[in-house]
């Protein structure tokens, strides 16, 4: 680092080396400003500096409550979402870190619960989701089997969760469990005797009856505050380590993604894709290793023109982060690999649809109802692709699932600097022409036919189920969420 | 200039390198652009705390600053000091989370930006690099390849001391200059500017005056006129110190950077410029160019510095199709109207009928049942009634507007006005409360109303600014008609720009009104001066006697720079003692500063220049003494405007006296001229002068029967 670090104007990689030396409110500060001014955009750079802006906000709490915590946590990520709805990463992450919490504080309560009731009462049918989260105390939240306890949904999308759980074994474990990771067998078993029996796998936590429900937890929470003081003298450390594995989602995602690529891709295949993502050129790349096939790259013209032009040539984008640099060997081009890569423009992707076999899109967010937001163009893609019954193949880390449903997809998409449209430079035009330039589309599910996540391989109307199993119902509405708890 | 001196060595390089890392990038925000077109607004608000799009103008620029990586800014403030200081202390970039690790006020009495910038020098703040920004400066460029650029040249030649931010816009633009129109002689090899110039846009003839040096010494050479000057500049300290060299530049365009381009061959500094074709950049330095702004940013070409991105903590501007923002809590009637390109902000109400177009509509306004308002501003907590129609103008804060009125394109509605029911503001008329009192501190007090403008119950007046009478500002910016005609005028000018001649008189001191030119030093007569030419020979010529008088340059020394200045410039000999009586007024009142009695000082700096002094008259023999009359004219008026001028003109005019630099006669001629009575402090500076004649007129009569003794007489 000479004196370039002097002119280096403010972005991901500055932000995340001041982190450690500010303090977390001008942290925060300074992150929304950057989201703001747009210097740190997409959804890979959201994520990764939420979950380092999140870790100094949970090193910095002080004191022992959960409840605390959940509130501070919840107050921050507010502050964060209001500063660019738009990227709804933030919020994502935001949200595991709430339920991450309440995951721990939910053990707790079990433990406490445990060591009070361990003698009372006989088990009880739950059939009351209010008992989910007891249930699924023994499975990390993050967890892929974690669906299997999810007791609304369980008798309509059982042969759903069945055909999944078929993929189980491949799945690559998620985290080095620090939380017990459940085994394949008992989960299973609880998925399918859940309904009627209580699960034996869980430890034996709602046994009180649903009518004395409230004043158990009640009093049980005021247990916890004392136990959890006296037990439990790190729930920080526990959620730290819980981060830290969330962070190193973020970072495994795209390589766990590109496991997959050799199921998806096959020898002498036209591949057409859109946008410079890591995440695709990831996955092709991993799939260029085996076989031979035929990759066709919409430029995205004019937002992401460059990028894909420098994808192309060098594997990288031009003005990729310093974080991807330790992986230099990695960046290879796709023609490196022996590929052959033809660059289209846009206008021409319906014309050469009907020789594509198959659509690989990146995205900016997923939403729960199995669309997506995504560079602009992608909707055309995808429409042709539907036209031409090409199969489309959304690649994704789970880490941009939303539990959003796309109300207003005005809401959604942010429109751009028109001077990429018409240059600034023609004075005519600026004061004749009104110029939009979307920056992203909306792609309803029906255009979809397959996410690819680093968890595996899903209809878009399975998505839903992912989306109730990274993130707690209390938490999908924050600004809600706090006047519910204030009651 | 402290480490980057050194960057040359190449075995000092890492060293220095590492130096520099430790300078943090400092900025100077320049809040007060010393301008008046913004009046009647300025009157009450600093122009940088003008709302533009509902966000003060500042925080476009902390946005800027903070973008491009400065870590210390310096906000120097004109008028208004306070509200200014007070908006900053509030703001969120003095709070502990701003990305600014300081950031200062700076409270000046300064009348020009070149009275700043010496401040600046005087102050030394500025270690390193800054960056120089006016206070209404809207821009999302990000700075690193200019920033880079200018290190690399700096370390390269050390005199390359300023790099100027230039965004490309085409012949035509809405958002560039309408009055005036700058050119830019560039050296595309190595982006050196190497010659400006303001070109009037009004007058249909229009030349450039190029040296042919230029042309016959460099291959290329880019003259450009298509650039808009967003007034951001990357300078090094050398450009205070040149500042402080040259007292007389007033502004940093025409003044400033023209002066040092000329002056190549005597300081050897270069600028150069840094021209983006990307992104936005530009400034709000009229109300022209705050419509069309205002535009911009609506129309999202200044992404991300949009409505929806909420600079101001409290915002919460969202985008709808169609480019319209709403904050939260607005209240829009069911049956209204909301068309493109509009804001509207919290609280605010509009009622049954109306329709909103193309507009900006500040927080907590009401709006009326069936109002039509189209390319309107209208800021906050404003009313306005039902059945009225805005077009195109500007309602201030707090204006109430009464039913059925009807506010016409281009009327300009200040602070707080009361327009009654069913008036009519015509396009012209500019309606304020405030009016400035003409004492030093610039205060504004309330004015009467003026029942014929704002109707019965009305309160406010129609807005006259005499220093700017002349200029057509009214029309400027917002009615059709001033566009329509500065784009017409503009289009003319790119054809005749190649043309070599010297006619590029007017230039100074029409673009910068200055608020007050009595600090200037050129301003006396610069208009009389007889060509392009011959007026460099005034700032040349006053300066370079200046800095002998001040080095304590021989006599005859200053006489052959003087007499080669004059040759090599075909200046007239009138030219020749206005600069001399410019440059000793200007010594004599620097000595007098300094602590020395009048009569000493100028005694100490006229003493040793008698023959100089003596060169500059040629009528020592003639009966009307015409050149000893307007000497003593020429410092008459350059000290009416001085502190204890008075004293000075009598010391002085003893002194030339006894010098036998001026004749008796002379004396009484001037005294008789009516020239020196012209005006009220020319009146004033000469009134202690009046013994002195009296002893003249004894005198003569005295001589007619007796020579000499009066040397010792005088004492």
């Amino acid at each position: 680092m000479s004196r370039s670090t002097t002119i280096q104007a403010p972005g991901l990689s500055s932000y995340l080396k001041s982190l450690r030396s500010t303090p977390v409110e001008a942290s925060i500060e300074h992150f929304i400003s950057l989201l703001k001014r747009r210097q740190i955009r997409n959804s890979r750079p959201c994520a990764l500096a939420t979950t380092q802006l999140l870790i100094q906000v949970v090193k910095e709490f002080k004191g022992k409550d959960a409840d605390k915590l959940l509130r501070r946590i919840r107050d921050v990520g507010r502050r964060l979402i209001a500063a660019q709805p738009r990227e709804m990463v933030v919020g994502n992450i935001v949200r595991r870190v709430l339920g991450l919490i309440r995951e721990i504080k939910d053990d707790d309560a079990d433990a406490d619960s445990n060591a009070v009731n361990s003698d009372a009462g006989s088990p009880t049918p739950h059939h009351d989701s209010l008992n989910r989260p007891h249930l699924a105390s023994s499975i990390s939240t993050f967890s892929p089997l974690r669906h299997g306890a999810l007791p609304p949904m369980d008798t309509t999308s059982g042969p759903e969760s069945l055909a999944d759980s078929g993929e189980l074994p491949h799945r690559p474990a998620l985290f080095s469990s620090h939380t017990s990771y459940a085994p394949l067998g008992t989960s299973l078993f609880g998925l399918f005797s859940q309904p009627d029996t209580p699960s034996n796998t869980s430890t034996p936590t709602g046994r009180h009856s649903p009518t004395g429900k409230h004043t158990m937890t009640a009093s049980a929470l005021e247990r916890i505050g004392e136990s959890t003081i006296l037990k439990r003298t790190n729930i920080k450390a526990e959620v730290l380590e819980g981060m830290n594995e969330l962070q190193d989602e973020l970072e495994q995602s795209d390589d766990q993604i590109a496991a997959n690529a050799l199921d998806h891709i096959h020898s002498n295949e036209i591949i057409l894709t859109h946008t410079a993502s890591t995440s695709v050129q990831k996955f092709l790349l991993a799939a260029a290793k085996k076989r031979k096939f035929t990759v066709v790259h919409a430029e995205a013209h004019p937002n992401d023109h460059d990028a894909v032009h420098a994808t192309i040539l060098t594997g990288k984008k031009r003005d990729a982060e310093v974080i991807s640099e330790e992986a230099g060997d990695r960046w290879k081009p796709l023609t490196a690999a022996g590929i052959t890569v033809v660059l289209i423009p846009d206008s021409h992707v319906f014309a050469i649809m009907a020789r594509v076999n198959k659509v690989i899109l990146a995205t900016h967010s997923v939403l729960a109802n199995g669309g997506l937001v995504a560079a602009a163009g992608a909707r055309v893609i995808a429409s042709a692709a539907k036209v031409h019954r090409t199969p489309v193949v959304v690649v994704t880390g789970v880490y941009k699932l939303s539990p959003v449903y796309p109300f207003d997809i005005d809401e959604l998409i942010e429109y751009g600097d028109a001077g990429n449209v018409v240059p600034y430079d023609d004075g005519d035009f600026v004061d004749k022409v009104d110029v939009d330039n979307p920056l992203y589309d909306y792609v309803p599910p029906e255009l979809v036919d397959l996410y690819v996540t680093n968890l595996g391989g899903h209809a878009p109307s399975y998505l839903y189920r992912i989306v109730a199993d990274h993130y707690h119902p209390d938490d999908i509405n924050l600004s809600g969420a706090v006047e519910r708890d204030e009651k | 200039m402290g480490p980057k001196g050194k960057k040359g060595q190449a075995a000092d390089k890492a060293k220095s390198g590492e130096v520099e890392r430790e300078d943090p990038l400092q900025a100077v925000i320049l809040a007060d652009p010393f301008e008046t077109r913004f009046n009647p607004f300025t009157l009450e608000r600093p122009r940088c705390l003008l709302p533009l799009a509902n966000t003060p103008l500042i925080e476009y620029t902390f946005e800027f600053l903070a973008n491009a990586g400065v870590e210390e800014v310096f906000v120097y403030c004109g008028a208004h000091t306070d509200l200014v200081d007070d908006y900053v202390q509030r703001s969120k970039w003095s709070s502990l989370s701003s990305p600014f690790s300081k950031i200062n006020t700076i409270h000046s009495t300064a009348q020009s930006i070149g009275d700043a910038m010496r401040d600046l020098d005087k102050k030394g703040i500025l270690t390193g690099d800054f960056l120089l920004v006016y206070g209404d400066v809207v821009s999302n460029l990000p700075l690193e390849s200019a920033l880079a650029a200018h290190r690399a040249r700096r370390a390269a030649n050390k005199d390359a001391i300023m790099t100027m931010v230039l965004r490309e816009a085409g012949t035509t633009h809405r958002t560039k200059a309408q009055g005036t129109c700058p050119v830019f002689v560039i050296d595309p090899r190595k982006d050196r500017c190497l010659h400006f110039e303001q070109m009037p846009n009004r007058e249909h003839n229009k030349f450039l005056s190029i040296d042919p040096g230029l042309l016959s010494s460099y291959q290329e050479l880019d003259v450009r006129q298509d650039l808009i000057d967003c007034g951001i500049d990357i300078c090094t300290p050398d450009v205070l110190a040149l500042w402080s060299d040259n007292f007389d530049f007033q502004a940093p365009r025409k003044g400033f950077l023209h002066s040092v381009l000329k002056d190549y061959d005597l300081n050897g500094k270069t600028i150069h410029t840094h021209i983006v074709t990307d992104h936005y950049a530009a400034r709000v330095r009229n109300l022209h160019a705050y419509d069309s702004i205002s535009k911009d940013i609506v129309s999202r070409w200044a992404y991300p510095l949009c409505p929806d991105s909420n600079l101001l903590r409290g915002q919460s501007y969202r985008l709808q199709k169609g480019n319209i923002y709403k904050e939260q809590g607005v209240i829009l009637a069911r049956s209204c109207i909301i068309n493109r390109k509009t804001v509207i902000g919290r609280d605010t109400s509009v009622g049954e009928g109306s329709v909103i177009s193309n507009s900006i509509i500040g927080r907590g306004c009401v709006i009326g049942r069936n109002v039509a308002i189209d390319g309107a501003y209208i800021w906050d907590n404003t009313r306005i009634g039902d059945g009225s129609s805005v077009k195109r103008a500007i309602l201030a804060s707090e204006v109430s507007v009464g039913r059925t009125c009807k506010v016409e394109p281009g009327a300009l509605i200040s602070y707080g006005v009361t327009i009654s029911d069913g008036m009519t503001i015509g396009g012209d008329h500019r309606i304020t409360r405030a009016k400035r009192r003409r004492e030093k501190n610039e205060d504004v007090e309330r004015g009467e109303p003026n029942i014929a403008i704002v109707g019965q119950g009305g309160d406010g007046f129609e807005y006259l600014d005499d220093e700017e009478e002349d200029e057509d500002e009214v029309v400027e910016g917002l009615t059709p008609t001033g566009l329509i005609y500065n784009l017409s005028s503009l289009a003319l000018s790119t054809d005749s720009i190649s043309t070599l001649n010297s006619n590029s008189e007017s230039d100074i001191s029409q673009e910068y009104t200055q608020r007050s030119a009595s600090g200037s030093f050129v301003s006396i007569d610069s208009v009389e001066s007889e060509s392009g030419h011959a007026k460099h020979f005034d700032h040349d010529a006053a300066s370079s006697i200046y800095d002998s008088l001040e080095a304590g340059h021989e006599s005859a020394n200053i006489q052959l720079e003087l007499t080669s200045l004059r040759m090599s410039l075909n200046a007239s000999e009138h030219q020749v003692r206005r600069a001399v009586a410019v440059a000793f007024v200007k010594r004599v009142s620097q000595v007098i500063k300094s602590g020395v009695e009048a009569k000493q000082a100028v005694a100490q700096v006229f003493d040793p220049h008698k023959s100089l002094l003596k060169r500059i008259s040629f009528d020592k023999e003639e009966a009307a003494k015409v050149d000893q009359v307007d000497f003593l004219l020429l410092l008459q008026k350059e000290l009416a405007s001085r502190e204890k001028g008075d004293i000075i003109l009598l010391q002085a005019s003893m002194k030339l006296y006894q010098m036998d630099v001026l004749q008796p006669e002379a004396v009484e001629q001037w005294w008789a001229d009516a020239k020196a009575t012209g005006t009220e402090a020319l009146v004033n500076v000469r009134q202690k002068t009046q013994p002195f004649i009296e002893f003249l007129e004894n005198q003569s009569e005295e001589d007619s029967e007796g020579e000499s003794e009066e040397e010792s007489e005088l004492e």
